[in-house]
């Protein structure tokens, strides 16, 4: 008994030091991303947990417009300079839920469509597996995104971006190279897939 | 089961090299320049693998050859997976296919006067890119890389053929020693569009050789091809990127990449590697002279010890390293490589 209350205690303290350290900056993005960065579907993605270089160069990419969303390009501006690296650092270091991770080469056969693109891509169109750049399970790997878990209206709003030319700015378009090559119903199951990868 | 003819069996088994000497056998293949409109064998997909012994045997392949860490401490010491250099899990054409490897051995070389089986090619594989121990001759990886090679080949050609059988079940001798046997079972439809010595020369084999470059390479020239092009995939220090502990994004030079001995090191060798393949999932995208100069630049970085090293970096040198490759030598004023190497195969048993 004594002992749970302790824990308990020793919870509630964490986070009230997590909440306190919420840079002022960042108190702006908790109406859409959530306080914890963990979204808020349909106002704004998930950020808990994604690279810290990443966000930045995405914060980047909306002001110079190589990004094109309205909402999200105003608000971008209203973090400059240092700032832009601390809500950076402050929603990457955010808990996010564990996945099992399954491997590439755990099995041949996927009888589904959609795990064999996740998995194994599709070389005759030169579509390498999702996993391969975005870690297994799409946990996320040095500086790409996760996808296990993110809203899947938004994974689709991002691969259609990329075909209609509003998200640019991924180096040497290794991205946009793949995502053009999705059909409209890859899309959906992919988006699908992922959102919901436990 | 055919039977190999015996002469060719004993001169398989002669042991070339003296037991306490490595053999050499990331020697270069043959490189040719793609051709435009050029088709290629296309493997059977995976689904088709068949139910059955035989058939888990294929399946065990292509999990050891994308999943290759599973053997790590064993007969793995890196960080890499085969499928890491051979694109699409050993299917791509351009990217050293197993399909096209298979039909080519054994394979007899003038230099030794010895015949490399298909088996002694993978092992070969073990020690040098995968910086480990090779697997005994005959276990059952060294089988089951073999049975995916063959099934990818055979299943491809005999498409061509319009046989659209299933692939017949071989035994693991064979299966070990290559498609490359006078009597090795081949459909008769097969053998009538193509001689055993074309099946060895599959289009889309080993690496398209790159142009010439126009200028000699250079590593410092090719730093900022790495950092305009690599940089964000294998990371500025070239360790590459782990989840979960899988390095979906491969090291290319360190403790945990290929060693010395490996035929990446090569820079000629990674130069058509890399024009062909990288950016990943781009294929030709950098000049040739790019591709040259980002080859010498990976290749100038201290990696593990050549697995054929005695105590005499410099002795090793001229012995297996008179070709485009940095060890031995000091690039830009750094400790001659070789010299401050990593561990062979650590953590091995
Ligand atoms: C009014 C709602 C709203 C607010 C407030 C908001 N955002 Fe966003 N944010 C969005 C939307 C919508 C998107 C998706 C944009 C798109 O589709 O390209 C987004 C996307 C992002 C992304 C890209 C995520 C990814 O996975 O690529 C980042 C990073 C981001 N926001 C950071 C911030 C930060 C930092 C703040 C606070 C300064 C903030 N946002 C405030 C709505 C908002
Ligand atoms: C060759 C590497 C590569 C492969 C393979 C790849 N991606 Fe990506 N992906 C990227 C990179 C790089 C980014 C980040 C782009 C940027 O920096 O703006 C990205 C971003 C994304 C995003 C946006 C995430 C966000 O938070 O905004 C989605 C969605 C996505 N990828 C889906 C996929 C799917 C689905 C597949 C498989 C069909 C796939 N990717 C395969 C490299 C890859
Ligand atoms: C670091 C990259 C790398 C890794 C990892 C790697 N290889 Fe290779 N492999 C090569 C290169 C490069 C060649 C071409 C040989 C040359 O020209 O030196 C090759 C050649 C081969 C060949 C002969 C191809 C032919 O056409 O004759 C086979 C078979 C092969 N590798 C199998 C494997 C297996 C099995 C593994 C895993 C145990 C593996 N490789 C891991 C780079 C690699
Ligand atoms: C979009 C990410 C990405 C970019 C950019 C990229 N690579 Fe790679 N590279 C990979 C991946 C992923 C693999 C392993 C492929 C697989 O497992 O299917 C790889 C494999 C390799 C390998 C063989 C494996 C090893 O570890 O040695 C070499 C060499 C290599 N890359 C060099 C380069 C060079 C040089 C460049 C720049 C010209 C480059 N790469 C750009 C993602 C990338």
């Amino acid at each position: 008994m004594m002992k749970l209350k302790i824990i308990t205690l020793a919870s509630l303290v964490l986070s009230f030091s997590v909440l306190a350290d919420v840079p002022p900056s960042a108190a702006v993005c908790a109406g859409c991303h959530g306080q914890q960065g963990q979204g808020v579907e349909p106002l704004g993605p998930r950020l808990a947990g994604l690279p810290a270089s990443y966000i930045e160069k995405q914060i980047n990419l909306f002001q110079t417009g190589q990004r094109q969303n309205p909402t999200m390009q105003s608000m971008s501006m209203m973090v400059q300079g240092d700032a832009i690296n601390q809500v950076a650092e402050y929603f990457a270091a955010m808990d996010v839920p564990l996945v099992k991770p399954h491997f590439r080469g755990e099995k041949a056969d996927y009888p589904d469509a959609t795990e064999r693109l996740v998995y194994q891509g599709d070389w005759d169109r030169v579509i390498p597996a999702c996993v391969t750049c975005h870690g297994p399970s799409g946990l996320g790997v040095g500086e790409f995104p996760r996808l296990a878990g993110q809203q899947a209206s938004y994974i689709k709003s991002q691969l259609l971006a990329w075909q209609s030319g509003t998200r640019k700015g991924d180096l040497d378009g290794v991205m946009h190279n793949i995502a053009t090559k999705l059909t409209p119903s890859e899309i959906d199951a992919l988006s699908q897939y992922f959102a919901t990868l436990k | 089961m055919k039977k190999i003819p015996l002469i060719l069996l004993s001169l398989i088994m002669i042991p070339a090299v003296q037991a306490d000497e490595l053999p050499d056998t990331q020697t270069e293949l043959v490189s040719v320049p793609k051709l435009a409109s050029q088709t290629y064998l296309k493997p059977r997909p995976l689904n088709a693998i068949p139910d059955g012994e035989f058939g888990d045997k294929v399946r065990k392949g292509y999990e050891l050859f994308v999943n290759t860490q599973q053997l790590r401490g064993k007969y793995v010491g890196n960080e890499l997976n085969c499928s890491n250099c051979h694109m699409d899990a050993g299917r791509k054409a351009n990217a050293s296919p197993l399909w096209a490897a298979y039909f080519a051995y054994p394979a007899y070389r003038k230099k030794n006067d010895k015949v490399n089986s298909f088996e002694e090619r993978i092992q070969g594989c073990f020690t040098y890119s995968m910086n480990g121990k090779a697997p005994a001759s005959g276990s059952a990886e060294l089988v089951a890389l073999s049975a995916y090679s063959y099934w990818l080949g055979m299943g491809g050609v005999m498409d061509m053929a319009k046989l659209d059988s299933p692939v017949p079940a071989i035994s693991d001798a064979l299966l070990l020693q290559g498609g490359k046997l006078a009597d090795f079972p081949i459909p008769e439809k097969v053998k009538s569009m193509m001689t055993i010595d074309e099946l060895a020369k599959l289009p889309g084999k080993g690496f398209p050789l790159v142009p010439k470059p126009p200028l000699a390479y250079s590593p410092v020239r090719g730093e900022k091809v790495y950092q305009a092009h690599c940089q964000s995939c294998h990371g500025a220090d070239g360790l590459g990127y782990e989840t979960a502990g899988v390095y979906s994004l491969p090291p290319l030079w360190g403790p945990d990449s290929f060693n010395w001995g490996a035929g990446m090191h090569r820079v000629n060798t990674a130069a058509s590697f890399i024009y062909e393949n990288m950016p990943f999932g781009k294929s030709i995208q950098l000049t040739a002279q790019e591709a040259w100069d980002v080859a010498a630049y990976v290749n100038s970085h201290e990696r593990p010890q050549d697995p054929r090293y005695k105590g005499d970096v410099s002795k090793l040198m001229t012995k297996y390293h008179k070709h485009q490759g940095y060890y031995g030598q000091a690039v830009d004023g750094s400790p001659i490589l070789g010299s401050h190497s990593y561990a062979i195969n650590p953590k091995g048993e």
